[in-house]
């Protein structure tokens, strides 16, 4: 008799594997086969996975259309089954195994697109902190450079290619034109979440460098110096009230490097 | 730690488990749920459900069920998911925390689904540790639910009901009798359902689940599976009386994961398993004061003092039909009454 760990070990590969490597002899199931049995838990596993991954992708299953897509999750699962159970974590690795696809090589916007959509799963389950109004800090000294936190939920993601525009095209229940031709353009993209839905923005390159250093906490000094370099007309007076506006920032104080401070 | 939320205990009354199409109408309608049950996993993060569940827990009684701790697992529970249920417990305080006698994680994959156990004593010694581990983390009991099953081991020693009267004296955890589950497994898996009820420690379980389940035939082979996705059949009803007239009243939550219907139709659900065990409970009634009353004619110097029934089955009827012609209330949810009527 198989100790209960290798017993496990060896079902769970015949309900991953989709083929029994477990003994028939182990198993009973009545007056029927326990082998087909054991088919109703590979089929559970694979089919309440793939279900999972199609919700939070589904513009990438209308990208494919559905049959592929199970046949890429199917393949996915088998191979990188989830390590924990909680499955909102399930399917980060999913748009890199997407590229690795032969027959998607000629159409990499679908794995961009996959990576925009894992993008916006992350931002719906991140938590949304209050928002700070910009009067709240009329009376206070944040020195010349101060540090700004931004939403937690926020996620920036740069592609070569036009990810918001595919995006929003699959939004609506009409039919998306096959033959249209996503165009290789870079694009790159600010969301976050905002109740029950994310906000997604196209951002130009030096906004997105000033948004992606405050993200990364490197304070305002260092952002503003970034989108300078890339844009000598960027206005930090209308970045800065556009993020309060867009109700990002959600503490604002002084630099904790800041000889002010 | 202080408490964010005024206690509330759940009823041994019916409750629904709570899925995210009803979140809204739930929150606008707040309308009449003895309790609601979530799943532990769909809370651990921090998206909008976690922050509308913090609203609900201020009106209903909570309970907090998990579907991924894997109990069973031979290489010991993930600590870290055990962290994040805790966390879960802490944020919401749920009156009832229950878990599943299986195991889903194995060679470092999670399956997404509830695998049955070897029931031997082995299995009994990895289990009694982890829910042991579990109730100390959380530092309170923990009900240890039955499982569908479709396929047995050969080896296993003892039957399902065994195991679990078992680790109910090991660990001191409680019980939470899935009815359907009970039917799904006695099925597929050839045995007795009443027999299975009757072989648990009554006094250990504290809920019971009522749930649908689809049948597939595969060849000469009809099996049952588990599915959450229709009405309660008349099958699960019937076993829910036997455990009932068993057990008596205790918290019953109306299962629905598949295919979810309107949120009437699930409090429709819960509406009949009420009247049910009102219905039980006041036959029950009715029989001790007909026995009591043939005594006390036998016997008449023996005076009798039978305490006044506080719920009778007209009344309750009389509510059920209050709750019905509210007019929050569909039409539909007459139509199920008829319907189950007829199936009566």
């Amino acid at each position: 008799m198989l100790p209960l760990e290798h017993l496990q070990t060896t079902m769970a590969r015949s309900v991953l594997a989709m083929e029994p490597v477990v003994a028939a002899n182990m198993l009973t199931a009545g007056k029927a086969d326990p082998l087909a049995r054991l088919r109703i838990y590979q089929n559970n596993t694979r089919s309440s996975l793939t279900a999972a991954l199609m919700a939070v992708f589904p513009v990438t299953v209308r990208l494919v259309d559905e049959r592929f897509f199970r046949f890429a999750a199917s393949e996915f699962i088998r191979r990188h089954p989830p390590v924990e159970s909680r499955l909102a974590r399930y399917g980060a690795g999913f748009p890199r195994f997407l590229k690795t696809i032969d027959t998607l090589s000629d159409m990499p916007i679908v794995a961009e697109t996959a990576r925009l959509e894992w993008a916006i799963a992350e931002a719906l389950d991140t938590a949304s902190l209050p928002p700070r109004n910009l009067a709240e800090y009329d009376h206070t000294d944040l020195g010349l450079s101060p540090d700004i936190q931004l939403q937690p939920s926020l996620r920036l993601i740069v592609s070569h290619w036009s990810i918001l525009s595919v995006w929003m095209a699959h939004q609506q229940e009409t039919t998306v034109d096959e033959n249209i031709t996503w165009t290789r353009r870079p694009e790159r993209v600010a969301l976050w979440r905002a109740g029950n839905y994310v906000r997604l923005f196209l951002l130009d390159r030096a906004s997105f460098a000033f948004w992606h250093s405050l993200k990364h906490g490197f304070g305002l000094e260092h952002a503003t110096g970034r989108a300078l370099a890339l844009d000598p007309a960027f206005d930090l007076v209308s970045a800065l009230v556009r993020l309060f506006r867009d109700r990002l920032v959600t503490d604002a104080r002084v630099a904790s490097n800041s000889p002010s401070n | 730690m202080s408490s964010m939320f005024s206690p509330l205990a759940i009823p041994a009354s019916a409750g629904i488990g709570l899925r995210s199409p009803h979140i809204s109408e739930m929150l606008t309608r707040r309308p009449s749920a003895g309790w609601l049950e979530v799943h532990a996993e769909n809370y651990m993060g921090d998206g909008a459900g976690v922050e509308a569940l913090e609203r609900l827990r201020q009106i209903y009684p909570l309970s907090v069920h998990g579907v991924g701790l894997s109990l069973g697992s031979a290489q010991g529970l993930d600590r870290d998911h055990l962290e994040r249920l805790r966390k879960v417990c802490d944020r919401f305080e749920p009156d009832l925390v229950s878990e599943h006698l299986a195991w889903s994680v194995a060679d470092g994959a999670y399956l997404n689904d509830l695998l049955p156990l070897r029931y031997d004593e082995e299995a009994l010694a990895i289990v009694a540790r982890n829910v042991e581990t579990v109730q100390e983390t959380l530092n309170r009991q923990v009900l240890i639910e039955n499982l569908s099953a479709y396929v047995a081991f050969a080896d296993s020693s003892m039957s399902e009901a065994e195991f679990l009267a078992e680790l109910v004296i090991r660990t001191g955890c409680g019980l939470l009798l899935d009815v359907n589950n009970v039917q799904v497994s006695a099925h597929n898996l050839q045995y007795d359902a009443k027999a299975f009820i009757d072989a648990l420690p009554a006094e250990a379980i504290g809920e019971i689940h009522l749930a649908g389940h689809a049948t597939n035939h595969v060849g000469a082979d009809t099996v049952l599976i588990d599915d959450h996705g229709s009405r309660v059949p008349p099958v699960v009803w019937a076993l829910y009386q036997h455990a009932i007239d068993r057990l008596g009243p205790r918290p019953t939550l109306i299962e629905w994961d598949t295919d979810v219907p309107i949120l009437d139709v699930l409090l429709g659900e819960a509406m009949w398993a009420d009247m049910l065990t009102a219905s039980i409970m006041f036959n029950r009634k009715q029989a001790a004061r007909r026995e009591q009353t043939t005594k006390t004619r036998a016997t008449p110097i023996h005076l009798s003092v039978q305490s006044e029934t506080t719920t009778s089955m007209p009344v309750l009827a009389a509510f059920a039909a209050a709750r019905c012609a509210r007019p929050c209330m569909s039409v539909a949810l007459v139509s199920i009454e008829e319907e189950y009527h007829a199936a009566a």
